[in-house]
């Protein structure tokens, strides 16, 4: 496992600020933002299969990255490929328990199999994005003369020009972060194959899903009786769809799409199916994670003459990372019980328990 | 002046935001906590449940899942869909680390 853990760590960039092995021209860069991970795929990072086991594909059609401002395309490029820092995290993980034996099949889970999460984004592009729209957006509330109770709210009726501009800009960087997770996966399986002197097929490590969680898309929703376009904003919430709804992927149709929980990394994941509530109820849609309850700077303030590391490790838990802030940080306390914000989504009815995932190595930027 | 109706519990899983929380609100807002994750509830993160419902061309409610906590504009944890014939988009909704 030790060595499992610092293959990881060496092969994938992590940390704040962190730069990535691909050397990306512009042009290419601009296919990635276009293609999302099918770039990806086409490029040598994994295989065809793979795009058929991720949101949308892995690619948002419609991404524009001529509406990408110089100061994004700098930060996205030189970041293109790392995991990051903060609650991004990889790890390799062991299923602890089985709650729903037939979607647990048809997704490829088992009691005791060893599985991989990766949790990262759109790093600094998306972020510059989201900046720089932000500007767009307070010009264009004077301009619609839209009232809003705080100016963080700014926005702009969907067919006007900004927002359609945002629109395309936002599916840039999330078609960048689906590149960026399918390339880091590529290299978690060059690392695991090579540390184990195993070949891929022999290692299996298929993809069981790749959802976002801080997206707006068009979808069809049926709202009084009727059915209609909307544009559903989840931001620290995941898509949730019902058995047979056409996005979900065709294998696991019978059973609704896979939602994956990422915990903090002391405790633990989950895995969770879409439900026919959370369609009539919450847009096709549940929660994202644990949620934090200490700030950063609390949490740094709590860890302080403790070693976080050596406490995961005496549970049984190896973790490496880039710094210690970041640990100190991310340690458990800061984060509510995933196991407590899950079970109020499973009594609610808006998605079902499937598989819950413990912490064996971790990763951290 | 009428008083403001405070947030009330639905069942062991939700809590309801009425109309009139804030003025403005064109919606409820809906959040799923249970009575324990309830202690973490901040109030500014109801407060961003509700501003979010007074947006133009929301429908249905105003959500929120249990791992709720304050954000820029709009609640992490927030879900909130608006009809495209008369709603809007924002940045705030999606936040800074996309996708």
């Amino acid at each position: 496992m030790r060595d499992l853990v610092e293959a990881l760590y060496r092969e994938i960039p992590s940390g704040v600020g962190s730069k990535g092995k691909l050397k990306l021209s512009r042009e290419d860069h601009k296919r990635l933002l276009r293609d999302g991970a099918r770039w990806a795929v086409e490029n040598g990072f994994g295989e065809p299969e793979d795009l058929q086991y991720i949101e949308s594909g892995g690619s948002i059609e419609g991404a524009d990255p001529s509406l990408i401002s110089d100061k994004a395309y700098e930060r996205g490029r030189a970041q293109q490929g790392t995991l990051g820092s903060g609650n991004h995290f990889l790890e390799i993980q062991y299923v602890e328990e089985i709650y729903d034996e037939r979607a647990a099949e048809v997704f490829g889970l088992f009691k005791d199999q060893v599985t991989l999460m990766i949790h990262t984004g759109s790093r600094g592009f998306g972020h510059q994005v989201c900046t720089d729209f932000l500007e767009v957006m307070e010009r264009a509330v004077k301009r619609y003369n839209i009232s809003l109770p705080d100016k963080e709210l700014a926005c702009a009726p969907f067919y006007s020009q900004e927002a359609q501009d945002y629109f395309s800009a936002m599916k840039a960087a999330a078609n960048y972060a689906w590149a960026n997770r399918q390339c880091i996966m590529h290299w978690c399986r060059e690392a695991i194959t090579e540390t184990l002197g195993i070949s891929r097929r022999e290692l299996g490590l298929e993809l069981v899903y790749d959802v976002a969680h801080n997206i707006a898309k068009v979808e069809e929703h049926i709202v009084d009786g009727e059915k209609i376009k909307v544009v559903v904003h989840r931001k620290g919430a995941t898509r949730a769809f019902a058995p047979g709804h056409p996005e979900v992927p065709e294998r696991y149709r019978a059973v609704g799409q896979p939602v994956l929980i990422p915990g903090d990394m002391g405790r633990a994941s989950y895995v969770l199916v879409g439900t026919e509530k959370a369609m009539q109820d919450t847009f096709g849609s549940t929660c994202h994670g644990a949620g934090r309850v200490l700030s950063r700077h609390q949490a740094i303030k709590r860890a302080k003459g403790r070693a976080i590391w050596r406490e995961m490790e005496d549970a049984g838990i190896l973790v490496r990372s880039a710094g210690k802030r970041t640990l100190a940080e991310e340690m458990s306390e800061a984060y509510k019980d995933i196991s407590n914000v899950v079970d109020v989504v499973e009594r609610a009815g808006i998605s079902k328990k499937v598989a819950k995932l413990r912490p064996l190595g971790v990763v951290k930027g | 002046m009428a008083e403001r109706p405070d947030i009330k519990r639905l069942d062991d899983n939700t809590l309801e935001v009425p109309i009139g929380y804030i003025d403005g609100m064109r919606v409820k807002g809906l959040i799923y906590v249970d009575r324990q994750l309830q202690e973490y509830l901040e109030v500014e993160a109801i407060r961003q449940v509700a501003n979010v419902a007074t947006l133009p061309g929301i429908v249905k409610w105003s959500l929120a899942m249990p791992d709720i906590h304050t954000g820029y504009g709009f609640a992490i944890g927030g879900v909130a869909a608006f009809d495209i014939k008369n709603g809007i988009i924002s940045p705030g909704g999606v936040g800074y680390d996309i996708n």
